[in-house]
C-alpha cells in the first residue's frame, strides 16, 4: 500500500487549507446570522383555547345528547340536568310574589281607611271648635246677667264648666285629628316586599334556565366520561370543550432572537400530524412573561437565591402566539407538535 | 458584464437546487421521535468529508494538502451548512 505522508508543507496545500478555513468560518458566520433574523422553532404546539363546561346550578343529569370527541355548533344542547327542584322553586317564588302582591292590595285598603279615618278626625275638630266658641259665647252672655243676678249662679256655672268642657274636647280632637293624619302611612313596605318577591322569581327563574347548558362556541367534546344519572355539584365541569372557531400554535422562542419577530409576522407552521402541509399563520403576540427559576420568590418571605458560579447560562424562551389561518381540521389538534417557521418558509413565499 | 455573468447561474443554480429543496417540516420522524434539521446537515457534512478524504486519497490529490484535518473538517463544515442553506434556509 502506498504510504502517504502525513507533513507535507507545499504552499499550494497552506493556500488551499486557509481558503476552506476562511470559508467554512465565513459560511458559519452568514448561517448564524440568518439563523437569528428568520427565528424557528421544532418544539411548538399547536394550541386552542377551551371551555371548561360546567352549570352555576347543580342537580342529576337527565340528557345528554353528546358522546366524547363530537363536533358541536355553537348553541347546540349539551346537556341538561333534573329542572325539577328549579321548577318547584320557581313555583314557590310566584307564590311569594302573588302573597306580596295581595299584601299590597291589602295596604292600600287599609290605607283609603286609615285617610278615611283621618278625614272624620279632622271634622270632629271643627265640631269641637264650633261647640267651644258657643260656650266661649254663651259664657261671655251669662257673666254680666250673672253679675246683677238676673240669672242663678248655678246657670252661670253651667255654661262656664260647659266651655271647659269643649275646651278639653276640642284639644282632645286636634291630637285624635293629627294621631289619625300620622297613622295613615303609605305603602314603601308593602312594595318593598313585592319588588324582593319579584327579584325571588327572577332569580329562580334564571336558576331553572341554568340546567341547560347550551355550546357557546363552536368546538369538540373533550374528556367526558360520564352519562345521564350523575350528579353534579354547582359548578362542577363535566367536560372540557376545546373552541374550533380560532387555533393557534404556541412556539418558544429564545430571547435573543425575539427582535427578529413582531405581531402581524408570516409564519409557517407544521402539523406534525402531516408534516408536508405548511399552515399559514401570523404572528399574534409575544408572551410577557414566564416564571424564573432563579426568582423562585415566595409570596411573603425572602427569595431564594441558590449559591452557584455558573459561567454559562442558558437563553430564556417566551411563548409566541401564533393565529392560523382556517386549515384542514385533521390537521388541528390541540397540544399537537409543530415546527414554526417565522418570515421564512412554504408558506411565507 | 458581472450582472449578465450573475443572472444565468442564478437561475441555473435555483433550477439545480429546486429539485433537491425538502418539502415539508425541517424536523424528521424517526422511530417515533423527532430529530431537527441541523443534524442531518451534520451527517451529511461528516458523510462528504469522509468521501472526500476517499476520494482525494484514491485521486493523489490528497498529497498536495497540508493541515490535512482543518481542510477535511473546514470542507465537511462548509458542506453542512451549504446544505442547511439550501434545504432549510430562509
Amino acid at each position: 500500500m502506498k504510504k502517504v505522508s502525513l507533513s507535507t508543507s507545499s504552499p499550494i496545500g497552506f493556500a488551499i487549507a486557509a481558503v476552506c478555513i476562511l470559508g467554512a468560518i465565513g459560511l458559519g458566520v452568514y448561517v448564524s446570522r440568518q439563523d437569528g433574523a428568520y427565528p424557528s422553532s421544532d418544539s411548538g404546539s399547536i394550541d386552542a383555547e377551551v371551555v371548561h363546561m360546567a352549570s352555576t346550578v347543580g342537580g342529576r343529569l337527565i340528557a345528554l345528547p353528546v358522546h366524547v370527541n363530537q363536533a358541536v355548533k355553537k348553541g347546540d344542547l349539551l346537556y341538561r340536568l333534573d329542572p325539577e327542584p328549579y321548577e318547584l322553586a320557581v313555583r314557590q317564588a310566584e307564590a311569594n310574589l302573588a302573597l306580596a302582591a295581595a299584601e299590597v292590595e291589602n295596604q292600600k285598603r287599609l290605607l283609603a281607611v286609615k285617610t278615611a279615618n283621618a278625614a272624620v278626625a279632622q271634622d270632629q275638630t271643627t265640631r269641637a271648635q264650633t261647640n267651644h266658641d258657643l260656650a266661649a259665647r254663651t259664657v261671655e252672655r251669662l257673666k254680666p246677667l250673672a253679675g246683677h243676678a238676673y240669672i242663678p249662679w248655678q246657670q252661670y256655672d253651667q255654661a262656664r264648666v260647659a266651655l271647659n268642657d269643649a275646651a278639653v274636647s276640642l284639644a282632645q280632637s286636634h291630637q285624635q285629628a293629627s294621631a289619625a293624619q300620622i297613622a295613615i302611612g303609605d305603602l314603601k313596605s308593602s312594595l318593598a316586599a313585592q319588588q324582593a318577591a319579584q327579584a325571588m322569581l327572577d332569580q329562580a327563574r334564571y336558576a331553572l334556565r341554568q340546567t341547560t347548558v347550551i355550546a357557546p362556541t363552536d368546538g369538540y367534546v373533550t374528556s367526558l366520561r360520564v352519562k345521564e344519572g350523575e350528579i353534579l355539584a354547582p359548578s362542577q365541569v363535566l367536560f372540557t370543550l376545546v373552541a374550533n372557531d380560532t387555533w393557534y400554535a404556541s412556539a418558544n422562542i429564545r430571547e435573543i432572537t425575539l427582535h427578529a419577530i413582531a405581531p402581524g409576522d408570516c409564519a409557517t407552521v407544521y402539523s406534525m400530524i402531516d408534516r408536508h402541509t405548511p399552515l399559514h399563520g401570523h404572528v399574534e403576540s409575544i408572551g410577557w412573561g414566564v416564571a424564573s427559576l432563579d426568582s423562585a420568590g415566595l409570596a411573603r418571605g425572602l427569595p431564594l437565591v441558590p449559591r452557584e458560579m455558573d459561567w454559562v447560562h442558558v437563553a430564556q424562551r417566551f411563548p409566541v402566539r401564533i393565529r392560523l389561518d382556517p386549515a384542514d381540521p385533521r390537521l388541528l389538534r390541540l397540544g399537537a407538535t409543530a415546527t414554526v417557521e417565522i418570515r421564512h418558509g412554504e408558506a411565507c413565499h | 458584464m458581472l450582472r449578465s455573468f450573475i443572472r444565468p447561474t442564478s437561475i441555473c443554480s435555483t433550477l439545480l437546487l429546486g429539485g433537491c429543496a425538502v418539502q415539508g417540516a425541517p424536523s424528521f420522524a424517526l422511530v417515533g421521535a423527532y430529530f431537527p434539521d441541523w443534524m442531518l446537515c451534520g451527517m451529511i457534512g461528516i458523510a462528504v468529508a469522509v468521501t472526500l478524504r476517499v476520494v482525494f486519497v484514491l485521486t493523489g490529490v490528497d498529497a498536495l494538502l497540508s493541515l490535512r484535518l482543518f481542510t477535511y473538517l473546514s470542507l465537511g463544515v462548509i458542506t453542512a451548512l451549504l446544505a442547511w442553506l439550501i434545504w432549510f434556509g430562509p
